[in-house]
């Protein structure tokens, strides 16, 4: 064994000292030794588990990591990785079998310790970990987030530290069972546990978190070599992971990139995968080489409108609800705005993304400017002179999308409109400071149905409903706890289901697209799958020539 | 001589001093018309309220003045520059040391600006030399057209043009012919690498430096000109003195001292051109790190880096007055 690695070894310095290294990896043929080169968005500030949450670092961290269960990257449905086995007879009390003879990077094994310290230290409100919400299912949750006070102009003074440093819902029945314990019945609870949020970590890691942020201790098929931040990122193959998904390539390079601006270093050959700028587009599609190395996959992100129900008149009127939603134009602002990179809207659930999908519940989600105009006048129309605001964050291309939504609006229903892009758009929202109809985006968090309704619209408060809209619904959120303490995953998916049609009928939102995954790759790559949920390239599925 | 640079630079340190103190009223304004930055750190998340607090503590915003309209917060100015002055520039808001992003980022950044004054320099002496020499002749008329033709350009779609016409197929093709890690492939690499820090970063600093370099062929050409009417010129020339002689010894040298000032201001203005330049290269600068941060709501990052860049402001500031004093005896005896 020793002796093999250090054959490869010399192989590769000879390789690199005889110039082939820096080639356009032509060299590395099936040896297993070829370098995958990346972009990285420079968002990325931390590799913590516990703290990530955006698209790029959970990729990273995805070959880092092992989760107890894994996503099967083309249907998003879970199976068990590190995990034997996951089981529970009333949905509240979880028993986790973890399998044996695993470690971590450092030697550490992976054992019922190692997922117990990273779940409390997450879960632990003082930690503020960006993954903290996660762990609410989890009992004893409330207890680890400490009491405060909180004065009218919503300024908060923390008056007792909190009283739990642990989960209480977590117990260590021997170093290869943690049994899990609730506030209530999840039948969809093992589907999040793939989630990067719900990884292991070592002792060594939570002994020193700052530097396990910049040099993960991971317990996956590949090791962080080095971090540069803000620059590039290297990770290579652990020799002694023994799970069976590995790829048979052996280093990951990422370069950090600020906006699009890797598109030229893509064409240039020094980058693998990437993604044309709007500019590029129609080249990048129309040139029949690049169009061959393009992957497509739906994407698992919804962009909708939502409407100030606790305003009143006109906004929690289902007319005008659907009337707005009717008047607009999906394909031809997607098309005219941001193609390629979305698609209309039917639904409130992603439909071949997640489990319980399906395409058209929404039926008023077909532009159709007559019952638009019909919906209106039975709501009573828009008052004369008024503008309809459009509240939305500060991003270009949500300010393009909504301003062509808007002119939908206009020219079909004679409502004239005004955009207000807003800095502290989440702030203002939970304030109910809006005035007019919101651009609102929600992006799952676990391949569940339930985790695009419960989330979005459930509040159990019947008196001033959800928090951004107002929106309140008893059937509703009955279906939603009817899932939550089904006996198993395939009847909670139902229950969801029927809680979708709940939201169509009521015309809760009006959804407007989905977004698309596109990848274009280079001729080096081959078998390049998207993850639905991050849009970005399935490394450990990839082979490279 | 000794006198005057130590009036400078205690004029240098009391501007940067109000520029802190300027700054931090800004700051502290926008905090509070604009809300809690704290609240960046969650990104799209709602924070329990004991998390937000914790966030604050983390960052200093806990003091209570950043909630009162109008109040200055000098406590937290007057904490920030006992902090600066042990070498403390506090944490970014994922914890990542502001010194250590800035020993990062500054070094590509100057490397970008060190490529784009030689290039100011260069053109701008050169074309303006000429132009003032041949003033009235074709040549003359052709560099002051070509000047406004650089003014005209901005510099994003000259670097886009860079990027996406030219360099490609270049480094395409001299990857091809002379290997990867070649010069001229490195050269023509569409963006920055760190590993080859020098070799990258001398197109992008040309490209900026071209484009601020429409205002030095003019100031040459202008500062040149009056050299040669001067009274000392017309004696040099009618001592017999070789025309090169003269242009050399007494209109250049003459002549320096507004390109030098010129340096000085422009220097500043070049860091707007930076932020582009950096952004389109993706050269990991100054420039590119503030706007980051400015749209991060990163407070702490965008005071420590503004504050440096006021300093190297006021350092430039303070050696171009040293050097125009050194041309220019007149000036330190005032």
């Amino acid at each position: 064994m020793k002796t093999a690695r250090l054959a490869a070894g010399l192989t590769a310095l000879a390789l690199v000292v005889t110039g082939c290294g820096g080639g356009d990896g032509d060299d590395s043929e099936g040896d297993g030794d070829a370098t995958v080169k990346l972009t990285l968005s420079q968002d990325v500030d931390t590799l913590l588990p516990m703290d990530s949450n955006v698209g790029d670092n959970i990729s990273v961290l995805d070959v880092v990591y092992d989760g107890l269960v894994r996503y099967d990257p083309k249907t998003t449905k879970p199976y068990n990785y590190v995990a034997e086995d996951i089981s529970s007879t009333d949905n509240t009390v979880w028993t986790i079998k973890i399998k044996d003879g695993l470690t971590f990077q450092n030697d550490e094994p992976v054992d019922a310790d190692a997922f117990v310290r990273a779940w409390n230290y997450a879960a632990y409100g003082p930690n503020a970990m960006a993954n903290n919400y996660f762990f609410e299912r989890f009992a004893g949750y409330d207890e680890m987030q400490g009491e405060y006070e909180e004065d009218d102009e919503g300024n908060v003074t923390v008056t007792t530290e909190p009283t739990a440093k642990e989960l209480s819902g977590l117990k260590v029945v021997d170093p290869q069972t943690l049994e899990v314990t609730l506030n209530g019945p999840f039948a969809g609870f093992a589907t999040m546990l793939g989630y990067t949020g719900f990884f292991p970590v070592a002792q060594e890691c939570i002994d020193d978190v700052e530097a396990c942020a910049v040099k993960p201790i991971g317990n996956g098929p590949f090791e962080i070599e080095e971090w540069d931040q803000g620059q590039s990122l290297s990770a290579a193959k652990w020799d002694d992971y023994s799970l069976e998904e590995t790829p048979d390539y052996g280093r990951i390079e990422w370069v950090e990139y600020s906006g699009d601006s890797d598109w030229a270093d893509f064409e240039a050959g020094d980058v693998d995968a990437s993604f044309p700028p709007p500019a590029e587009w129609q080249a990048a599609v129309s040139d029949p080489d690049l169009s061959s190395r393009m992957v497509e996959g739906p994407g698992a992100a919804l962009t909708y409108i939502g409407f100030p129900m606790y305003l009143g008149k006109p906004f929690d009127d289902i007319e005008f609800r659907k009337a707005i939603s009717m008047a607009i134009d999906r394909d031809t602002i997607i098309e005219k705005v941001v193609p390629g990179r979305f698609v209309a809207a039917d639904s409130w659930v992603v439909p071949d993304g997640v489990p319980g999908g399906v395409a058209g519940t929404c039926e008023f989600c077909t532009f159709d400017p007559a019952a638009a105009k019909a919906a209106l006048a039975k709501a009573g129309g828009w008052p004369k002179d008024k503008k309809l605001i459009i509240h939305l964050g500060e991003d270009e291309e949500s300010e393009a999308i909504f301003k062509a939504v808007g002119d939908s609006i206009q020219l079909n229903l004679g409502i004239p409109y005004e955009l207000d892009p807003t800095p502290d758009y989440f702030d203002r929202r939970s304030a109910r400071d809006f005035t007019g109809i919101m651009r609102a985006n929600w992006f799952p968090d676990y391949p569940l149905n339930e985790n695009y309704l419960a989330p979005v619209y459930a509040s159990g408060d019947p008196k001033l409903g959800n928090t951004s809209f107002g929106y309140y619904n008893a059937d509703f959120e009955a279906l939603i706890k009817e899932g939550d303490s089904a006996p198993d995953l395939e009847s909670a998916v139902t229950k969801y289901q029927e809680a979708e049609k709940v939201i169509a009928s009521d015309m809760a939102s009006a959804p407007v697209a989905f977004s698309r995954n596109v990848m274009f790759y280079s001729d080096r790559l081959d078998n390049v799958v998207l993850d639905p949920f991050s849009g970005e390239v399935k490394l450990r599925q990839l082979k490279v020539n | 001589m000794g006198r005057y640079i130590t009036r400078r630079v205690l004029q240098g340190i009391l501007t940067l001093f109000l520029v802190m103190f300027l700054l931090h009223l800004l700051t502290t304004l926008a905090i509070q018309l604009n809300g809690n930055p704290a609240q960046a750190f969650f990104g799209d998340r709602t924070p329990s309220p004991s998390q937000l607090a914790a966030v604050e503590a983390r960052y200093g915003l806990d003091d209570p003045c950043y909630d009162q309209l109008g109040n200055p917060c000098i406590g937290p100015f007057v904490e920030r520059l006992g902090d600066y002055a042990q070498g403390d520039f506090g944490e970014s808001l994922r914890g990542r040391e502001v010194t250590d992003i800035v020993s990062t980022a500054a070094p590509n950044t100057l490397r970008l600006f060190a490529v784009v004054t030689v290039t100011w320099l260069l053109i701008g002496m050169t074309l303006g030399g000429i132009a003032a020499r041949r003033r009235g002749k074709a040549s003359d008329h052709g560099i002051r057209g070509l000047s406004i033709l650089i003014d005209a350009l901005p510099v994003f779609v000259m670097l886009l043009v860079y990027k996406y016409i030219f360099s490609v197929p270049a480094s395409r093709w001299a990857k091809e012919t002379f290997g990867a890690d070649s010069f001229p492939a490195l050269l023509f690499k569409p963006s920055f690498s760190p590993q080859h820090a020098w070799v990258t970063v001398i197109i992008p600093g040309i490209l900026l430096g071209l484009a601020g370099s429409a205002a030095f062929i003019r100031l040459v050409r202008a500062a040149q000109l009056e050299t040669y009417n001067a009274d000392h010129v017309r004696t040099a020339r009618s001592k017999g003195l070789s025309e090169r002689h003269v242009s050399r010894h007494h209109v250049v040298r003459n002549s320096a001292i507004p390109v030098v000032t010129a340096v000085g201001i422009v220097f500043t203005e070049a860091l707007a051109g930076a932020v582009i330049t950096e952004g389109m290269m993706n050269i990991y600068g100054m420039g590119g790190v503030l706007w980051k941060a400015v749209q991060d709501s990163d407070v702490s990052v965008v005071i420590g880096i503004v504050t440096l860049l006021a300093v190297v402001t006021v350092v430039v500031m303070i050696v171009v007055d040293v050097v125009y004093a050194a041309l220019d005896p007149r000036i330190r005896y005032e």
